[in-house]
């Protein structure tokens, strides 16, 4: 193969991503792609025009002794236990994950343009389990606050509230507050024990739960957990 | 994971962020990644490999590979899935590859190409996906021949002398199918604005 001869190189990539390029030929390309720009490109553009067309095939469930085998071959330790249930993430996780995407989109759009962005962000979405964005929570890094606003009109009966929970990977929900009832558009301030880059730095998600006016009484969410989000580190 | 555009670039919105977790080395995103992605990937090397043990051994190496290199992913150049889906294609082709090596000396017709009689066929697969992506047109423009190779090729792996025993056909011919059907392909989905 003349690595120059571009019509060459361009038929030799769509067959290795076909697969039936084989042999030392095979080898031999992957050799040149890891060193030459101009085939690398080739091979990755017939795979955006091939390997989508994978996606139709029915899926099939792999056993879980798999994931059983990738955990302990990557040495997780710590919060093994939550991961190597990937199918049974805690009551929150699930809904919150549902709504990352409907967030991302969402923050991108809060975001643009936004002084802080230079500085960084976090930025959480909490939605319902219909995966509408209620109420999207925002620090900078070092902001010792979280602005809470409310995108959507909450109804909330006068003696109950809404109280924020900072949902940690493998450990009981810790509280950051009621949030002040009023007008659905108003934009509450949470204070955070620490700047929002080290208070959130383990915690994969926030939570709302329903609770009598005042807050829980236990210090754990008593209510139903209405909305919960992602946090988002976008710097 | 056949979808619209929008719920596609919401998934790949959605993949990014959990590859990018993961490269940061957190666990709960892998197992998270793992859970959405295992069951189409699993699919892939089945097809591909036609047993299970073999299948579930290059899964877990594709995955223990994504844990430790999560960070060579790189967003603007590929999306997310077709960037797992090609470790796991790669990595099913050196596993027959070893296989060849192999089995070379073995009987030839008894080693033959033993395609599961399942429901759909490559080729029905292939327009399925086709249909997904909305470049049905492109693969319904390959003339017969072209698109059973293709689609054999791609989903079950097939090599080219496999492939001639299979259509029985002269390897030649085989050849120039997939290589003209190839390019016209990319013709096609090159004119369809498939390939950014």
């Amino acid at each position: 193969m003349n690595p120059r001869n571009v019509e060459q190189v361009d038929a030799l990539a769509a067959e290795y991503v076909l697969g039936t390029l084989r042999g030392r030929a095979r080898q031999r390309l992957e050799r040149l792609a890891r060193t030459q720009r101009s085939i690398a490109d080739a091979v990755r553009a017939w795979e955006e025009r091939l390997l989508p067309l994978a996606e139709a095939l029915p899926p099939v469930a792999p056993p879980s002794r798999v994931w059983s085998a990738i955990i302990s071959r990557i040495g997780a330790q710590g919060s093994a236990s939550s991961a190597s249930r990937p199918a049974s993430v805690g009551w929150w996780r699930g809904f919150a994950l549902a709504g990352l995407a409907m967030s991302l989109a969402l923050a991108v759009v809060l975001l643009r343009g936004t002084p802080e962005r230079a500085e960084g962000n976090l930025v959480i979405v909490l939605a319902g389990q219909d995966a509408k964005p209620v109420l999207v929570a925002s620090a900078t890094r070092s902001s010792r606050y979280l602005t809470v606003k409310a995108v959507a009109p909450l109804n909330v009966a006068s003696d109950r509230a809404l109280e924020l929970w900072m949902l940690p990977d493998g450990g009981n929900p810790r509280s950051l507050g009621v949030l002040p009832g009023g007008p659905p558009s108003a934009i509450a301030r949470i204070e955070l024990p620490a700047t929002a880059d080290q208070a959130l730095q383990s915690i994969p998600a926030l939570a709302v739960s329903l609770e009598p006016a005042g807050g829980s009484p236990t210090g754990q969410p008593t209510g139903p957990v209405l909305y919960t989000g992602p946090v988002q580190r976008l710097y | 994971m056949r979808s619209d555009p929008a719920t596609q670039l919401e998934r790949n919105a959605r993949l990014m962020a959990l590859l990018a977790r993961t490269a940061l080395k957190d666990q709960q995103a892998f197992a998270e990644l793992y859970r959405q992605t295992s069951p189409h990937l699993y699919a892939v090397a089945l097809r591909i490999l036609r047993e299970a043990a073999p299948a579930e051994e290059v899964l877990q190496e594709s995955f223990v590979n994504v844990w430790h290199h999560a960070g060579s992913y790189v967003a603007a150049r590929s999306q997310p899935l077709t960037w797992l889906t090609s470790i796991v294609r790669n990595r099913c082709l050196d596993q027959l590859r070893r296989r060849e090596v192999e089995t070379v000396a073995m009987d030839d017709e008894e080693e033959g190409v033993a395609i599961a009689a399942e429901d759909p066929t490559p080729l029905e697969t292939l327009l399925s996906g086709a249909d997904a992506l909305a470049v049905k047109d492109c693969v319904e423009s390959l003339e017969p021949g072209q698109k059973q190779a293709i689609a054999l090729a791609f989903f079950q792996g097939l090599s080219h002398s496999e492939l001639a025993r299979h259509l029985r056909q002269p390897l030649g011919t085989v050849k120039s199918w997939v290589r003209r059907g190839l390019e016209r392909l990319r013709g096609c989905l090159d004119r369809a604005g498939v390939t950014r």
